[in-house]
């Protein structure tokens, strides 16, 4: 769920924006530690436009359908820069489909952009722990959900405790959410794993 | 799934669409700043009139607009159910003992003007200009260079990736299969993420190498012809006028 202009208040915008320049900033130079940036652009675009397509297929859930996130596979297959393709990502989804407003771009880029490099760091680390790749794939999709509604909530009281109850009900709307967040995510993790493992962010070695 | 066509009626004529596309999104995204964080309702108001009057004049066709603005409407109307119920002040009715609050039902209100004003500004400036005009406009604004030729790429192959993906989707049609949210649904559908993404991944890598065979080096040359006329100072210093004169009233007290 994006956030539309015109329902946050000026200092949690601004807060949203700092967040997401600062982010931005640290991730494109981090992202340039052994490539220039300029050399990953088309490649990087080319990902965050197949993310950008597979987060507008619906997937009925009872009498209502949801689309996909996918912010906890962006975080896990793009690494760092997971937070820039998210940032295009959201500005495309703004611009082309007025889902989610402009002057929030930070702050939703913060929603669902910082999930995602959690999910990162949580992929690499449960792999040394021996997970099993597809167990971590679910992992990852459920907890950027659960943190991307989190976040979501906090955004909103923090505008006005007029939100808390909106924030409640949004927050077991995403319940569903979640858990095909959760499985979607975890086969495309396998799938990667026997098709692409370099898309992974782990050596797997022996084990393919 | 459609193809995102935001500028399908770029080639209109109206004062809008002949606006600077520099000046018409400094001016827009001035606007837009100032009318989402307006506090009060009436001047709220003014400034969705305002954003009307400028749909208007760009003569957008009324469905191209409704189709995109409903899609705000869902997200911001139920605040105007819950909000009423949940939010805490003087009774404005009540109905078997669940009442409503004239607190709730204004600050509501105050949003969802505020946000339809903001996604009509939108529209006018996105829908009377083509995209990539836009972009080019970006770049000679001397937005950040990455993020303007990432935004560039991304939209350029969201197209072919769409196709790509529909493809897909009628050759399992074609096979029978029919999309059911349980194990095995999901299953599929987790299949054909993973499927578009190294497709894409590889597409990635076939595009950059006939890139960089043609000489790109990240760096990539704009010839743009943008020029400023006389009416598009006059509408420039119109708009932040008004950007300014909508929060003149909290200013000053």
């Amino acid at each position: 769920m994006h956030i539309s202009d015109g329902v946050l208040s000026l200092p949690v915008v601004a807060a949203g924006w700092i967040i997401t320049v600062a982010l931005l900033v640290i991730t494109l130079r981090w992202g340039e530690r052994d490539k220039s940036i300029a050399e990953q652009i088309p490649k990087l675009s080319i990902m965050t436009g197949a993310f950008f397509v597979a987060s507008l297929i619906h997937v009925s859930v009872g009498p209502t359908s949801v689309h996909l996130i996918l912010n906890g596979l962006l975080g896990v297959v793009l690494g760092v820069l997971s937070y820039p393709a998210m940032f295009i990502g959201l500005t495309l989804q703004a611009l082309l489909f007025q889902h989610g407003g402009l002057t929030v771009l930070g702050v939703n880029t913060m929603i669902m952009g910082v999930p995602g490099l959690i999910s990162y760091a949580v992929f690499k680390t449960g792999y040394k722990r021996n997970i099993s790749l597809t167990a971590l794939g679910a992992l990852c999709g459920a907890l950027a959900t659960v943190l991307a509604v989190i976040l979501l909530a906090v955004v909103l009281v923090t505008t006005g405790e007029e939100f808390v109850a909106v924030a409640k009900l949004a927050a077991v709307a995403h319940v569903p959410i979640m858990i095909v967040e959760a499985i979607v995510t975890g086969f495309v993790v396998a799938y990667l794993a026997k098709v692409k493992p370099e898309l992974l962010p782990v050596d797997l070695g022996d084990k393919r | 799934m459609d193809y995102p066509e935001i500028d399908r009626y770029a080639s209109l004529d109206s004062p809008i669409h002949r606006f600077d596309p520099r000046a018409k999104i400094i001016t827009f995204v001035l606007l837009l700043i100032s009318f989402v964080f307006v506090q009060k309702i009436s001047v709220a108001f003014l400034a969705l009139l305002f954003s009307l009057l400028l749909l208007l004049v760009s003569k957008l066709p009324i469905r191209f607009i409704l189709k995109r603005v409903q899609i705000v409407l869902i997200f911001v109307l139920p605040l105007l159910i819950i909000m009423p119920l949940t939010v805490k002040g003087t009774e404005l009715f009540s109905v078997f003992g669940i009442s409503a609050t004239r607190e709730g039902l204004w600050y509501a209100s105050l949003i969802v003007i505020r946000s339809m004003a903001a996604v009509i500004l939108i529209l006018t400036m996105l829908g009377s200009m083509r995209f990539d005009t836009t972009i080019k406009a970006l770049y000679t604004l001397k937005a950040p260079k990455t993020l303007v030729q990432m935004l560039m790429f991304t939209y350029r192959y969201i197209f072919v990736i769409i196709d790509e993906f529909l493809s897909m989707w009628r050759a399992m049609s074609a096979k029978g299969f029919n999309p059911r949210t349980n194990m095995y649904g999901l299953s599929v559908m987790g299949n054909m993420v993973g499927m578009l993404i190294v497709k894409s991944y590889e597409r990635g890598e076939r595009v950059y190498q006939a890139m960089i065979s043609r000489g790109y080096t990240g760096n990539p040359k704009t010839r743009t012809a943008f020029a400023m006329r006389r009416t598009d100072y006059v509408l420039s210093a119109i708009f932040v006028g008004i950007a300014i004169l909508v929060h003149i009233n909290t200013v000053m007290m």
